[in-house]
């Protein structure tokens, strides 16, 4: 935790990027934490009366084409969102760094077959991949988390068997050896820290293209399912009324990008640290 | 201001803008150089003298600014000429070579085009042909014959030592007046530097080319050049004739270097008794990398065979090692001696020979970069504690308290307080690391400690403190060390035996006192005079008080 705090105060003083990409982050975060605690209006609860209003006292970014509540809605898609691109990653992250330590400390055979599996699956575009997966076992959000977590493996692994094969050569490793650690402790305890910086960046930035792989499959309606909201699932109904109430659009993208910057702001902070 | 001075320095001040504040660097630097004159800036790492000589050349990098001070070359005013009145004088006037030889030469670039190249900016008029003229007699005069064949290599078909002769050809082709050489053999072998030190001597003496040599080595500095500065923190702190800095040192850093220098002369080191127990014996040992073809498969290409693309680098290595003993195993870079460690210690398979440990207990590893063999990421009670514990608790079942005390006492052994426990390995100095790393390979009570290197990374003050750590270890512990280098003095100062290596083979082996006095072998010879030790019972020249 100590060491945490300290990493933290080093990429903080480090650079503006990260500063800014930060404070967006967290003040997107302050945002999807109150929208689960409380929204102002149920965010499927339907008002006849005012479909597509504009901004108005009682629903301050106006409702969408079934008079639902613009606020409340963005508030929980934005949550849904969020929760999709942490599954994606984390599923990613793991896999991946289990995958690519492994390859890049023992090399050889396993290396090689492991990792033309791991090509094999870098050449779909994740979002055919994810298609996929979701026409063979059904859409909803959990199916859209393991389908893009697996598609997003292979990215990870790359970067992570990248620092292994480098680390691996270092004397630290070869002490370890000599003192009889095992190869299991090696490679998690005495080499994975140290590939923690390069893990962080790439974590961050897969977070976003996360965001815009779930707006992605959301939008061609595979994703999230009405009447639940994410951001794509928000563009995609908003579609049909882009001139009628070109708001119902802008808000939720103007959300994405907000996201996406501050991911990659940070994310480009923290490796612009490792140098 | 002297008016015959080549180069005239006055109150440099060079800051640092890496950090927050800006750091001084250099405080108040002075330096004259008159023409035709060998000048030596000394100092441990960090004590400002190669940016001092980069200030001098222009060079300065982005973090380090020249805050007050003149730089005068002949008449015209460095610091304030202007930038293309500086580069008219980089490179044609005042040359520069630096360090690394590998790097400061572009590898996707002949070497014939890169020694003509200052003659390309500076003197546009002279036409192709007179310049690869120029280049090949430049090529010729650094010491190499095949001139046309070096004109049209790339850097990574050439030796280091040839390489740095390329610089210094490259340096000299436009006959500057002055020629800044920044530590320019450190990275190479003691035979070839010594002829890269005759070859500067030479170039001094046939073109009047004054030169500015860094190093942290006194020794060379001591054989080169006429007079010396000494640098310690930014601060020149004494400056003189090389005879008088050497016999008469006034500061205490300077008194302080020239002791850190391990001296050979000869002593009596007392007999050690042959009867103490055998440890190792390794007898008739090959060994190599990869798949080594054997003999009679040599020549037979099958297809889908493995192809044998090994390489052998022991042959027939015999030795043997006693308890309580320091060995030392010296040779040249690519003489095998690194492979020989890690074969003793099972890293790389063994082809033929015996290896053969007369205890059960194990040996433990000192490498030579401190930097490297320290995992960043942990504190070094993590670290120790790992070591002690081959990375599983139930291996060390006391509490806690035994646990803190065990590492505190392992501490204690390398003269390291019990607070250095928390830090980790980027919050020490090179020395520290050393320590720590020598704590941990002795926290398992190994009966063979196997140092590869363990003090060419440190300056020659904090060498000498581990060189004498490690005889008092061996003196409380009774432990035997192998120690690995390429520093003949070092070894003579520590070394009960020393083993001479040379392409894989042990050519000599034997007493120090024989083997520094009485070498049998050429090659031994060879090694010995490079290093600028007398074999026949002449004094040794490079340590100034019995001169």
């Amino acid at each position: 935790m100590k060491r945490a705090g300290r990493k933290f105060s080093q990429y903080w003083r480090g650079n503006v990027m990260f500063r800014v990409g930060f404070v967006l982050t967290a003040v997107m975060l302050l945002f999807v934490l109150i929208g689960a605690i409380h929204t102002p209006y149920p965010p499927t609860a339907m008002n006849e009366g005012a479909k597509l209003s504009g901004f108005t006292p009682a629903h301050p970014l106006g409702t969408d084409h079934l008079g639902r509540d613009m606020l409340s809605r963005l508030m929980t898609g934005a949550g849904t969102t969020l929760l999709i691109a942490l599954g994606t990653v984390l599923i990613g992250a793991f896999c991946g760094s289990v995958i690519g330590a492994l390859c890049g400390y023992f090399g050889g055979l396993l290396d090689e077959s492991l990792m033309r599996i791991v090509d094999a699956l870098f050449a779909f575009p994740s979002i055919l991949l994810a298609l996929l997966f979701v026409s063979l076992f059904g859409s909803g959000r959990y199916h859209v988390i393991i389908a893009l977590g697996i598609a997003f493996i292979p990215s990870f692994a790359r970067t992570v068997r990248g620092e292994f094969l480098r680390e691996r050569g270092r004397d630290y490793v070869t002490s370890a050896r000599l003192h009889g650690v095992s190869h299991l402790r090696i490679i998690f305890f005495h080499i994975l820290p140290n590939a923690g910086d390069v893990l962080l960046s790439s974590v961050l930035i897969g977070f976003n293209n996360a965001v815009l792989a779930e707006a992605g499959l959301s939008f061609l309606g595979i994703g999230v399912q009405p009447p639940d909201a994410s951001l794509g699932r928000m563009l995609s109904e908003s579609q049909q009324y882009l001139f009628k109430a070109p708001m119902s659009a802008l808000l939720p993208g103007f959300l994405l990008v907000w996201m996406i910057l501050g991911f990659s702001l940070a994310g480009e902070g923290v490796r612009a640290g490792e140098r | 201001m002297n008016d015959n001075a080549l180069l005239t320095v006055q109150d440099l001040q060079i800051d640092f803008h890496d950090h927050q504040t800006p750091e001084t660097a250099v405080y108040d630097f002075d330096l004259t150089v008159f023409p035709g004159e060998i000048v030596g800036i000394v100092g441990e790492s960090g004590a400002g003298k190669s940016l001092s000589a980069l200030a001098v050349a222009g060079l300065l990098k982005r973090h380090s600014e020249i805050r007050a001070g003149n730089i005068l070359f002949e008449d015209e005013d460095l610091l304030h000429c202007g930038r293309e009145i500086l580069r008219s004088y980089q490179g044609d006037e005042i040359a520069v070579i630096f360090q690394e030889p590998m790097s400061s030469l572009d590898p996707l670039m002949r070497v014939g085009l890169q020694v003509e190249e200052s003659l390309v900016v500076h003197h546009p008029e002279i036409d192709a042909a007179e310049r690869k003229r120029r280049a090949l007699e430049a090529i010729r005069s650094v010491g190499m014959e095949d001139a046309e064949r070096v004109y049209s290599s790339y850097p990574h078909e050439l030796s280091g030592g040839m390489r740095q002769r390329c610089m210094i050809a490259a340096a000299m082709i436009a006959e500057p007046k002055i020629l800044i050489a920044d530590e320019p053999t450190t990275a190479l072998d003691v035979t070839v530097q010594a002829q890269i030190i005759e070859l500067l001597k030479r170039i001094n003496r046939e073109k009047r080319t004054a030169i500015l040599f860094i190093s942290h080595d006194l020794s060379l500095v001591k054989q080169l050049c006429e007079r010396v500065i000494v640098m310690k923190d930014g601060r020149i702190v004494e400056e003189g004739d090389t005879l008088r800095i050497f016999e008469h040192p006034k500061h205490a850093y300077t008194r302080e270097l020239i002791s850190a220098i391990p001296r050979v002369e000869k002593k009596e080191k007392q007999a050690k008794d042959q009867d103490r127990d055998l440890l190792l014996a390794v007898s008739g040992l090959d060994a190599g990398y990869g798949r080594i073809p054997a003999d009679n498969e040599a020549g037979k290409k099958r297809l889908f065979s493995l192809r044998a693309d090994g390489r052998q680098i022991l042959y027939d290595v015999s030795f043997s090692l006693h308890a309580g003993e320091i060995l030392g195993l010296a040779g040249e870079s690519g003489s095998g001696k690194s492979t020989l460690a890690k074969t003793i210690l099972g890293m790389i398979p063994k082809l033929r020979g015996e290896i053969r440990w007369e205890k059960k207990s194990g040996a433990a590893m000192v490498f030579q970069d401190p930097y490297g063999s320290l995992n960043p990421a942990h504190t070094v009670g993590w670290i120790l504690t790992e070591a002690l514990t081959k990375g599983k608790r139930r291996n060390f079942p006391e509490d806690e308290k035994a646990l803190h005390d065990r590492l505190v006492q392992s501490l204690e052994q390398v003269e390291l307080p019990e607070a250095f426990l928390e830090r980790r390995p980027s919050e020490l100095s090179g020395g520290q690391r050393q320590r720590v790393a020598i704590a941990e390979a002795l926290i398992s009570n190994p009966d063979v400690l196997i140092a590869d290197e363990p003090v060419s990374a440190l300056d020659v003050t904090v060498q000498a403190q581990i060189i004498t750590l490690l005889e008092k270890l061996r003196e409380e512990t009774g432990i035997a060390i192998l120690i690995i280098a390429h520093d003949l003095r070092v070894l003579y100062r520590i070394c009960d035996r020393v083993l001479i290596m040379k392409k894989g083979r042990i050519v000599e082996q034997g007493n120090v006192e024989k083997i520094y006095f009485d070498p049998q072998q050429p090659y031994t010879k060879e090694l010995l005079r490079a290093a600028g030790i007398r074999t026949n019972g002449e004094p040794d020249m490079t340590n100034g008080s019995r001169m």
